[in-house]
């Protein structure tokens, strides 16, 4: 028994190591949002988030970007999950190893990658102008919003298919015959017990897209540069350009962690009244 | 047979929607030059460029560096804590593994950045721009990977059972560790490595946020090659590209060989 207490002290590295380098920086943040450069306690920093175009235009983006991303890659990684989970074990293994990469992939990579397919030059623009005789200056915009949200989507899509392809695994086919046996339509099958079934699931892949998306801003940074104003580009260019205002991007982090908390919050709430008996 | 006719269709839109966006940068490194639809001449010359400019030269070493701290220090604090987790019982190890999981969904990497940047600027604690960061960073990023792949491992085996064999027969921890314990897991272990090297390698959110002039990573390079050179920065692109597939070859092989086991 003594033995077994003494082996628990090997977690102690991990927390020292979490404490000193994730934890303490985080509190950190929250203090240093508060005190000015000079030292003096103000809430300067937070009224600027609510008062300046700049911030409330940023928190505005940041939320549409998200859920229009997360939507795009929640609906259509559903409908390949699903696919792929009703395909043979062999062809099924192998869609989703590939399906997997991008989870790895450096987000400049995929930037890089869309440029030279779909850039304002790039390969499949020229063949679409080519094919449908388009006139030279025509070309589809991934430097647009709705662009954007298209190349996210080579990493959003592959992580819902993931999640649901192990959602529509679970599903259990006995609940579904017995439906079908009672002489319920398909329709009625899908209204009635399809979905209610896989909707926690769903929910729960899509906090996981939306939590993403809030954060992420490399591939952005990558195609427009700072042309697109979001909360998380705010942040790094008060952190690491010349515009420089250390406590400000503590006060604009702590409000993207308020943010992200809110969301994943609601989601969670969802996802459990959606769960049989919630 | 029609149904079956669409089913394959999809099938090959669906690897094709992976497949031809990561092809491009490879097309493109292996290419003399690319402005029209189809590339053009063969050359080795941009992987050259990689080793013979010395900006590259050195980002490259400083990343393949980097990774693999990053993985080291992943996997020296998260084994003996997924030792542990996986002996408590009750509420407690659920909620540290659930936390675990959720950590990298509320501080993503920019908060992770400015947080580690306002906290490390300052004498004593001046490490801001150092190599060091970038691997605090990269392991910060990096180690819910190898703490859920080792816990996953050690929920498959009766590591309890095992252990009190090898304490009856005399083993110290250390000895427990190295022929009963590390043997064991060592397939979680490796598929967490595979995975905390090619995110640290292709990282490039944080590292640019927390980076100096002495923790230049290649993605760093890419960033700017992007801008001024296409055909250096396809290479780049596809060695990072290179990287990920083989990470994710061996992950798929071993995934496969555990199943079968």
């Amino acid at each position: 028994m003594k033995n077994i207490r003494r082996d628990f002290l090997l977690i102690l590295p991990f927390f020292v190591f979490l404490g000193f380098f994730e934890i303490y920086p985080i509190l950190n943040l929250f203090v240093k949002s508060f005190f000015s450069d000079k030292g003096s306690f103000t809430l300067q920093y937070y009224r600027n988030i609510f008062l300046l175009d700049q911030y409330r235009l940023a928190i505005r983006n940041s939320l549409l970007f998200s859920t229009s991303a997360s939507l795009f890659g929640g609906i259509l990684g559903t409908f390949v999950g699903y696919f792929i989970s009703h395909l043979k074990r062999s062809t099924k293994n192998f869609l989703l190893s590939l399906y997997s990469l991008p989870l790895t992939l450096s987000g400049l990579v995929v930037a890089f990658a869309f440029i030279v397919l779909l850039g304002r030059n790039g390969v499949l623009n020229q063949i679409i102008r080519l094919l449908f005789h388009l006139p030279k200056d025509y070309y589809i915009d991934i430097y647009s919003w709705p662009g954007i949200v298209f190349v996210y989507g080579f990493f959003q899509i592959p992580l819902m298919t993931l999640t649901m392809a192990a959602v529509f695994e679970n599903l259990d086919k006995s609940i579904v015959e017995a439906s079908k046996n009672l002489g319920a339509t398909t329709f009625q099958t899908w209204r009635y017990v399809i979905i209610p079934s896989l909707a926690p699931g769903f929910v729960s892949g899509l906090s996981i897209q939306f939590a993403g998306m809030l954060g992420a801003f490399g591939t952005v940074l990558a195609l427009v540069g700072g042309e697109k104003n979001l909360l998380s580009i705010q942040i790094y260019f008060q952190t690491s350009e010349s515009t420089y205002n250390l406590p400000q991007s503590a006060a604009l982090s702590v409000a993207l962690i308020l943010i992200i908390s809110v969301v994943l919050s609601i989601l969670n709430l969802v996802e459990r009244k959606l769960k049989p008996g919630g | 047979m029609k149904k079956k006719i669409l089913e394959n269709l999809v099938i090959i839109l669906l690897v094709l929607y992976i497949v031809v966006p990561i092809s491009m940068p490879i097309i493109f490194s292996f290419s003399k030059f690319w402005q029209g639809i189809l590339p053009q001449g063969f050359t080795l010359e941009w992987y050259a460029q990689i080793i013979k400019r010395q900006k590259n030269y050195s980002a490259l070493m400083v990343s393949l560096f980097v990774a693999t701290s990053a993985t080291l220090i992943s996997l020296t604090i998260s084994l003996p804590a997924a030792y542990v987790v996986n002996r408590l019982k009750g509420r407690f190890g659920e909620a540290l593994k659930n936390f675990i999981n959720i950590l990298p969904m509320i501080f993503p990497p920019v908060i992770v950045g400015s947080a580690l940047i306002l906290a490390f600027s300052k004498p004593p604690l001046a490490f801001n721009g150092s190599l060091f960061m970038v691997i605090v960073a990269h392991t910060l990023l990096g180690f819910p990977y190898m703490f859920r792949n080792t816990l996953a491992s050690f929920r498959t085996i009766d590591e309890i059972t095992l252990s009190e064999a090898a304490q009856s027969l005399g083993a110290s921890l250390v000895e427990r560790f190295r022929y009963v314990i590390i043997p064991n897991v060592i397939h979680g272990i490796t598929v967490g490595a595979l995975l905390v090297f090619a995110i640290s390698i292709g990282e490039f959110e944080v590292t640019s946020m927390v980076a100096g002039f002495t923790g230049q990573t290649l993605p760093l390079q890419l960033f700017q090659q992007i801008r001024n050179d296409m055909r250096v920065a396809s290479a780049i692109s596809a060695f990072l590209i290179y990287i990920s597939l083989l990470s994710f070859i061996g992950i798929t092989y071993i995934t496969s060989k555990t199943r079968k086991d």
